[in-house]
């Protein structure tokens, strides 16, 4: 074939996705966006597809069904399509399934059908799903869970028993991922006790699953919400067989559990209001329109890819609308961010801290961030990017 | 007697669990509600810069992030000593922003979350006996309302056409919200003294065309009635009989073209019914068999009433800023200074001024210790911390929830649109109300609570457009100046309302301007809340008790293991449990520095 006639079909067709290596799919799906990926491949999806039928079970622990609702507004056209398309079935999900808990003198009643506590039970004893948890999981009072009982149990209990008979475990939004806003700094951290899946704040011995003793592969899904696109690329790629679990945790997620293909950007990078901070102009006061770093923007230590992807359908993001990035997807979020209108703080002030940057993957151990004190963290995340598994990018 | 527990109560926000005594008729005797999570929301805050709060407490919700976002920004615009100067076209965009959240809130309520139920087996246990109408109508039901994954008797059920229709318009509702506030959910503008964005005309062109697309989804599923004309005879209406009588002879022609007439038994939205059409027909016993002559209803209206008027109010604080009123606006929203106004309104329907000191709160049933009886902006709460006293299952007179028993005057309070439109007199709702009332129904039930819900979004729907395309002016301004300066030793109360009722936060401050107390108040708190001390249940309580488990009446009998109107009074709420439950305060009663709950 004659070498220019190649370069025109090349243009003109759409690559051949499911030949690419782990590396090039990961990248091109997410430049492309869920929506995109899931519309435009939907017939070579079919064909990729190696299992009959993925199941999902969706537990909400302690959260404010943001997620959810983020989750909601993804896909092509919407999110039900989108899993038609991956075939994968949302066995349970509060929020949207048709069942509750229904208790006779403290007997279960009825069937899987309306009795969503019996359908759990099976689901989780048949095992062969992917769990994926929203929100937190409290380990207090004195480590008992009942600051949060559900259907006649704690949730650490049901999580326990969810996470044991999993494939994998998705934490979706900074709550499940590293206890979040639960999590934040207070007189009564302690006693709530908040736990994120795999990690609490920064602290990857932390979570729960290392509290329950249970070892499961996790991939952290983290932001206040979650970006639908990094949910359902994510589950894309896990279904496709793009990522390996776990082989290819260490190459494809950072050491805080991401997925490097959306949290490895900078906010502020490719932030439309970039321009300005070259040319420091700042905005001191609301309802402006140059860079807000002196309001207390922590794009720059925001590892996450929404100035080029933005939000709802690429319609808007934080800064374009005026307000400082608050760093959301970060493992010590609030407190890592806080005060949020106020340059510098968190202990980070990335006009003078642009060399930490430049990651070359040899962290110094995710133990050194304390997580505390909004004082007195210090604070850089690009130097611990693979720390968690302490194996630098393939 | 036998206890029926629903526990979770799944297609909510959060986790509540309604406990209920049952005797052999299938009536409930007792109703307990309890929230289960307890996350110790203000307590970050406490010592903190307070501008931070319209970020953070939005993530107390995921549903109504912009009515927590919006109640904080009240309160900080008092604590700065700003509400009397907010420019004009800042609150145009909030109300623009809270507008297109209730909406999406509703939306997702009414189809989502709320919608499921009517398609549970016992109404084709019920209906299709009942020959080709019941047959019809179910098949309706299930066509239209089925969830996701649904199953009947091991048969995997389709979603229904309502459901899946519904939640792309949800996603461009959020779209919308997108262009004017960041993202969604957690939207980013509000902010003390303004907004922090300025919206532009390309942005008021593309609401504008968003509004046009989620009204074209109104005409083809929801209001099959031309808009326009719905609007003009309902919420217009010069008389709450006047637009009770309108909906009537609407729903009246329906039903003459689709079982008397050649269309012989056609329910479906081609003829004519909308879901609201079809609900407002076939959900209520006094509308549809009474009024209509229809042979068999949902009898809704039989379900989730108060049984004792003297121990009810309908509670609103009051939302939505009227732009005629120009720059500023009051904290303490005094009647008839909002678009939809405060108001108490009583059990017998009285209207009566709202005013924010009479508000208390109640711990006699809940898990903490400390005094009873105080205001919101002086409480105080001691957890019990002890793992083996948080308990569910130790009866109505024990501590069984981790909410609060907030009351005005010691009355428990229904919140949420019935509240808002019987105080605001919407014609419409103002007129089932009465209706139900004089034919011996409680004219707070089920049936009403949905279709305040569902003439409510319509009402805010057509304010939205005004808002939108009249009073915002993209040359307007959109913040005044604040400094943390402002806000040294201050206080601040925020009234608002989220989409499933009243919002108030209250905040304090010390000389650093740092934050003393931060407290949330909100709606499903009241809604769900437990006894108080004087042993009175709160109003979801109330509305179980003396509700017959089973559909239709328990018409077929009674069957423990399928309690669906428990089901529909406690989702007939909207409740949202992660907002009901927040904080606690470990320090003592009267230490400084303390964060309060409800």
């Amino acid at each position: 074939m004659n070498k220019n006639t190649s370069d025109i079909s090349v243009k003109t067709e759409k690559p051949d996705f499911f030949k690419m290596d782990r590396r090039t799919f990961l990248k091109t799906a997410c430049l492309l966006g869920a929506s995109a990926f899931l519309g435009t491949y939907r017939t070579e999806i079919v064909r990729a597809l190696e299992t009959a039928e993925t199941k999902l079970v969706w537990l909400h622990g302690a959260e404010c069904t943001g997620c959810t609702e983020s989750l909601l507004n993804g896909g092509d056209p919407n999110v039900l399509s989108a899993l038609q398309a991956l075939d994968a079935k949302l066995a349970y999900h509060e929020t949207l399934l048709a069942g509750q808990g229904i208790f006779v003198d403290g007997q279960p009643a009825n069937t899987t059908e309306l009795n969503s506590e019996i359908l759990v039970d099976e689901l989780i004893e048949e095992g062969n799903y992917i769990l994926i948890v929203e929100g937190a999981i409290p380990n207090g009072p004195e480590g008992s869970g009942r600051f949060f009982m559900v259907g006649n149990r704690t949730f650490k209990e049901l999580f326990a028993k969810a996470a044991g008979n999993a494939d994998a475990i998705l934490a979706v939004g900074t709550c499940a991922a590293y206890g979040g806003i639960n999590s934040a700094n207070s007189a009564i951290a302690q006693l709530t006790d908040y736990r994120g899946v795999a990690f609490t704040k920064n602290d990857s011995s932390g979570g729960m699953l290392q509290e329950l003793g249970v070892n499961k592969p996790v991939i952290n899904i983290p932001g206040c919400p979650a970006h639908p696109d990094w949910i359902l690329l994510t589950l894309s790629a896990v279904i496709l067989g793009k990522i390996r679990i776990p082989e290819d945790f260490p190459s494809v997620l950072d050491g805080y559990g991401r997925p490097k293909a959306y949290f490895s950007e900078d906010v502020h990078d490719e932030c439309p209001r970039h321009d300005y901070y070259e040319r420091d102009e700042f905005d001191t006061e609301i309802g402006g329109y140059k860079c807000l770093f002196k309001l207390g923007c922590k794009g720059k230590r925001a590892n996450a890819d929404c100035s080029i992807r933005k939000w709802n359908g690429g319609t808007s993001m934080c800064v374009q609308a005026g307000s400082p990035c608050i760093a959301c997807v970060e493992p010590g979020f609030p407190d890592s961010s806080r005060p949020f209108y106020t340059q510098g703080s968190g202990g980070f002030d990335g006009r003078e801290s642009d060399d930490i940057k430049g990651d070359d993957g040899k962290g110094d151990g995710v133990d050194s961030y304390d997580g505390t004190s909004s004082e007195s963290d210090s604070y850089d995340t690009d130097s611990r990017r693979d720390s968690y598994y302490r194996i630098g990018d393939d | 007697m036998v206890n029926v527990t629903v526990d979770p109560l799944t297609r909510i926000e959060g986790h509540l669990r309604l406990s209920t005594e049952v005797n052999a008729e299938g009536v409930i005797t007792d109703a307990r509600s309890s929230c289960l999570l307890f996350r110790g929301f203000e307590r970050i805050l406490q010592n903190q810069d307070p501008r931070d709060a319209a970020l953070l407490t939005q993530r107390i919700c995921g549903v109504c992030p912009t009515s927590h976002s919006l109640a904080a920004a009240n309160a900080l615009d008092q604590l700065f000593g700003v509400a009397d100067s907010v420019p004009k076209d800042a609150l145009v965009a909030r109300n623009i922003n809270q507008a297109l959240n209730t909406i999406a809130s509703h939306a997702t309520h009414i189809y989502v979350l709320w919608g499921p139920d009517l398609a549970n087996p016992a109404y084709r246990d019920v209906l299709t006996p009942l020959g080709e109408t019941g047959t019809a109508v179910w098949k309706e039901l299930l066509g239209r309302f089925a969830p996701i994954s649904y199953r009947l008797d091991g048969n995997t059920i389709p979603a229904g056409s309502s459901y899946l229709a519904a939640i792309p318009e949800k996603k461009r509702l959020h779209e919308a919200i997108a262009v004017i506030g960041g993202k969604m959910p957690h939207q980013v503008t509000s902010y003390p003294g303004g907004y922090t964005y300025k919206p532009t005309i390309a942005d008021i062109g593309k609401l504008s065309s968003y509004y046009s697309q989620v009204m074209d989804f109104v005409s083809s599923y929801t209001l099959r009635v031309p808009f326009e004309t719905w609007i003009e005879n309902t919420y217009k209406a010069s008389s709450p009989q006047s637009a009770v009588s309108f909906l009537l002879d609407q729903l009246r022609g329906l039903v003459d073209s689709s079982i008397s007439g050649s269309n012989g038994n056609n329910f479906s939205r081609e003829a004519g019914w909308g879901d609201a059409e079809f609900y407002a027909a076939f959900g209520s016993e006094l509308v549809g068999e009474t009024l209509l002559g229809l042979p068999a209803s949902l009898k809704h209206d039989r379900t989730g009433g108060y049984s004792d008027s003297s121990k009810i109010n309908f509670l609103a604080y009051g939302a939505f800023y009227r732009p005629e009123n120009g720059d500023g606006y009051d904290p303490n929203s005094p009647a008839g200074d909002r678009f939809q106004t405060s108001g108490i309104v009583t059990g017998n329907l009285e209207y009566k001024n709202f005013d924010a000191s009479k508000i208390t709160e109640s711990i006699s049933h809940s898990f903490y210790e400390g005094s009873e009886e105080l205001h919101p902006s002086k409480g105080e709460t001691n957890p019990i911390g002890d793992p083996a006293e948080i308990r569910y299952d130790r009866g109505s007179d024990s501590r069984y929830t981790w909410a609060k028993a907030p009351r005005y005057e010691g009355m428990p309070c229904e919140v949420g649109p019935l509240s808002r439109l019987l105080a605001m007199k919407e014609p419409l709702v103002t007129g089932l109300a009465r209706a139900f009332k004089d034919n011996g129904y409680s004219p707070a039930n089920t049936y009403t609570r949905m279709i305040a819900r569902i003439q409510e979004t319509a009402i805010i729907a057509n304010e939205l457009l005004k808002w939108v395309t009249e009073d915002y002016d993209p040359n307007g301004k959109i913040s005044v100046h604040t400094d943390l300066s402002m806000a040294k030793d201050s206080e601040g109360m925020g009234l608002w309302e989220a989409p499933r009722g009243a919002l108030g936060h209250w905040v304090s401050t010390d000389s650093n301007s740092k934050v003393v107390s931060y407290q949330p108040v909100v709606p499903s708190t009241w809604n769900f809340s437990p006894r108080d001390s004087a042993g009175t249940p709160g109003p979801a309580e109330q509305a179980l008790i003396g509700t017959r488990i089973n559909a239709v009446e328990n018409s077929l009998g009674v069957d423990y293991s399928n309690p669906v109107n428990i089901l529909h009074v406690g989702r007939s709420y909207d409740p949202c449990i992660a907002c009901a439950v927040h904080t606690l305060d470990l320090t003592g009663k009267n230490a400084p520095g303390i964060l309060r709950i409800v």
